[in-house]
């Protein structure tokens, strides 16, 4: 089976969604989002059936648009998962949704079906931005995205907040979506190329003018920056993250990030591999992610939100994953004690997955069921559910980098990468910022377990069959791969 | 090489002396005359502007607008395909492919992009984006 099967089901699944929502007098929409979760799960399962590019020997214009290699199967896969547990989470959020988008009529479900089926399509142009190789497929991909979570974000139209991080992210990204297309104008002018290999070999011959490649560079990196979050293009997370239905937040921290950083690595590679301007853009590189180290983790140490703290914690994470890019050796060549960076991204991006993931699915229940989405909300947690607290504090402890955690593996390759490129610098910075992290996440740990609840009689928080599922099955995975990281090496 | 802009470079520097010139000679000879209501109204200029400049529209306007805007798009694409169809089809009838080979993704490329608009729109029908009352 090839591999943009799965797209197509992606895309067919959600039409049928769409179908489904406007025919079938549904009595609970809710049946839509297990429906959605469902169809996505097969796509999961689909996804390991995919024949390898050795055993389809593809050629034509269509191929050279569209990798299928195993980087883009295994961004794929993060992205279905992250949007399977997406939809699971919109499925315990809908109360809250429904009480901003139409307070008047309690019993009406208008608009519940498109929240649950926007997702799937946003998974579609994430799978395709995987397997995107050629500027204009990033660009067609990276903007089919965008489009719907633009809607995503300012999906709770009475709430001034959503529609605050509506407009934010509308403008925002309309800005980096401006500077991406100028970078890739630059790059072609001077190359002449769209297509990535093609590119690549052009910037390899050192013919072209290095002030001209640079700046092409430099553009795409604005772009990017904005949609991986990096510090100086930033300023638009933690708002945004805080704004949008909280469902959405994670997908925006987990599905856009790891889809940003794949095209990132994708577009860097030729830059990177190009003996012409290979120091000038690590060094680029470098100066980015230590500005993002430092700003994302001592910006989170005041947060009272817990949920503009996960904000400023996926910057502080970006930050961690550009120190990696930023440690490509300059020839390609790897130490034999090293990995490559390419697979320490991206074991750090599902490492960060679970564990993000996890914590976003505790945050949800405990805004459904508590009404509140700071740090006080979570106090006492762990005399009224136990159990939530205990999945709560494991998250942390990933996201803090606790050795025996999947986290703390994902930061030990990052580490190992920058010091064999000796970024003494970044290696210090990196430190500094996991330290600050152990106090930031803790915060939350000290809440829950050493701080009397706000209200001793409020019920235990019920948690549904599929999102306890999901919780346990998030658990043994931050454990598992924090014993043995093999199975996710790329 | 960056002298052939040079005429746009005089055009950008002649349009803003042009109207820095305007300005300044304004404020040089113009008198400053004492300003008052009659004077600052528009005379001869249109109607006195009643009410308030910005007029809320019906929602409808913009479900309608959208609709209009997908359905250009759909006529861009169609047409240039339209146009080169003939020559897709000679050259893709020429390689001797299997109708779903790769030759023939100009015409699933198409039928793919007309079904996701037409259950579109059969969505936009059943949610009344088309009804106006």
């Amino acid at each position: 089976m090839p591999a943009y099967y799965l797209e197509v089901i992606v895309v067919v699944l959600g039409l049928t969604l769409l179908l489904v929502e406007a025919f079938v007098p549904l009595g609970d929409r809710r049946s839509l989002a297990w429906l959605a979760a469902l169809g996505i799960g097969v796509v999961l399962c689909l996804s390991f059936l995919v024949s390898t590019p050795e055993q389809a020997e593809e050629t034509g214009r269509f191929s050279a648009l569209y990798a299928t290699d195993g980087l883009a199967l295994f961004y794929k896969r993060i992205a279905l998962l992250t949007t399977l547990l997406v939809l699971l989470m919109s499925a315990d959020y809908r109360k809250i949704l429904h009480q901003y988008t139409d307070p008047e009529r309690p019993q009406s479900q208008a608009g519940l079906g498109e929240f649950f089926t926007l997702p799937v399509f946003a998974c579609a142009g994430l799978m395709w931005m995987a397997s995107a190789t050629d500027l204009i497929s990033i660009f067609v991909s990276l903007e089919a995205v965008t489009m719907t979570f633009y809607v995503l974000v300012a999906f709770m139209r009475r709430n001034v907040g959503s529609l605050e991080a509506g407009v934010k992210y509308l403008i925002l990204g309309a800005l980096s979506t401006g500077f991406l297309v100028y970078g890739i104008t630059w790059l072609y002018g001077i190359t002449g190329q769209t297509e990535l290999s093609a590119i690549s070999e052009v910037l390899k011959e050192g013919a072209v003018s290095k002030t001209a490649a640079l700046f092409a560079f430099a553009l795409i990196l604005v772009a990017l920056g904005f949609k991986v979050g990096a510090v100086p293009f930033q300023f638009w997370i933690p708002d945004v993250y805080q704004g949008a239905p909280t469902p959405i937040t994670a997908f925006l921290s987990v599905g856009s990030k790891a889809a940003g950083f794949v095209v990132l690595l994708r577009v860097s590679e030729p830059f990177i591999a190009s003996e012409l301007i290979s120091s000038n853009v690590i060094t680029i590189l470098t100066v980015v992610a230590g500005a993002t180290l430092v700003y994302g983790n001592l910006a989170a140490i005041p947060q009272n939100n817990f949920k503009r703290l996960l904000a400023f914690s996926s910057i502080s994470h970006a930050g961690f994953l550009l120190m990696a890019l930023a440690s490509t050796p300059a020839g390609g060549a790897i130490s034999q004690f090293s990995i490559s960076p390419v697979s320490a991204i991206s074991f750090y991006l599902a490492a960060y997955l679970f564990m993000t993931l996890l914590a976003f699915l505790v945050m949800t229940l405990v805004r459904t069921q508590r009404g509140g989405e700071s740090i006080d909300s979570f106090r006492g947690l762990a005399k009224t559910s136990p159990f939530l607290a205990l999945t709560l504090l494991i998250a942390m402890m990933s996201l803090a980098g606790v050795p025996l955690t999947a986290g703390f593996i994902g930061k030990f390759y990052v580490f190992l990468l920058a010091v064999n490129q000796h970024h003494y610098w970044l290696v210090a910075l990196g430190v500094v910022g996991a330290a600050a992290g152990f106090y930031y996440y803790l915060k939350v740990v000290r809440a829950m377990y050493w701080e009397a609840p706000e209200d001793t009689s409020a019920p235990a928080i019920e948690v549904s069959m599929p999102t306890k599922i999901a919780l346990i099955l998030l658990i043994v995975a931050v454990f598992i791969f924090g014993l043995d990281p093999a199975p996710l090496m790329l | 090489m960056l002298q052939e802009y040079i005429p746009v470079l005089l055009q950008i520097l002649i349009a803003g002396g042009f109207a820095a010139a305007a300005l300044i000679l304004s404020v040089i000879f113009g008198k400053s005359a004492a300003r008052n209501p009659t004077k600052d109204s528009a005379y001869e200029c249109g109607m006195l502007p009643v009410g308030p400049g910005q007029a809320r529209f019906s929602v409808k306007f913009y479900l309608v607008a959208m609709l209009f805007v997908i359905f250009d798009i759909e006529v861009v694409f169609l047409y240039p395909w339209a146009v080169t169809f003939n020559e897709l089809a000679a050259g893709a009838v020429e390689k001797g492919q299997n109708f779903f080979s790769e030759s023939y993704a100009f015409f699933w490329g198409m039928t793919g992009f007309l079904g996701i608009l037409f259950i579109a729109y059969l969505y936009a029908l059943k949610k009344g984006a088309l009804r106006w009352n």
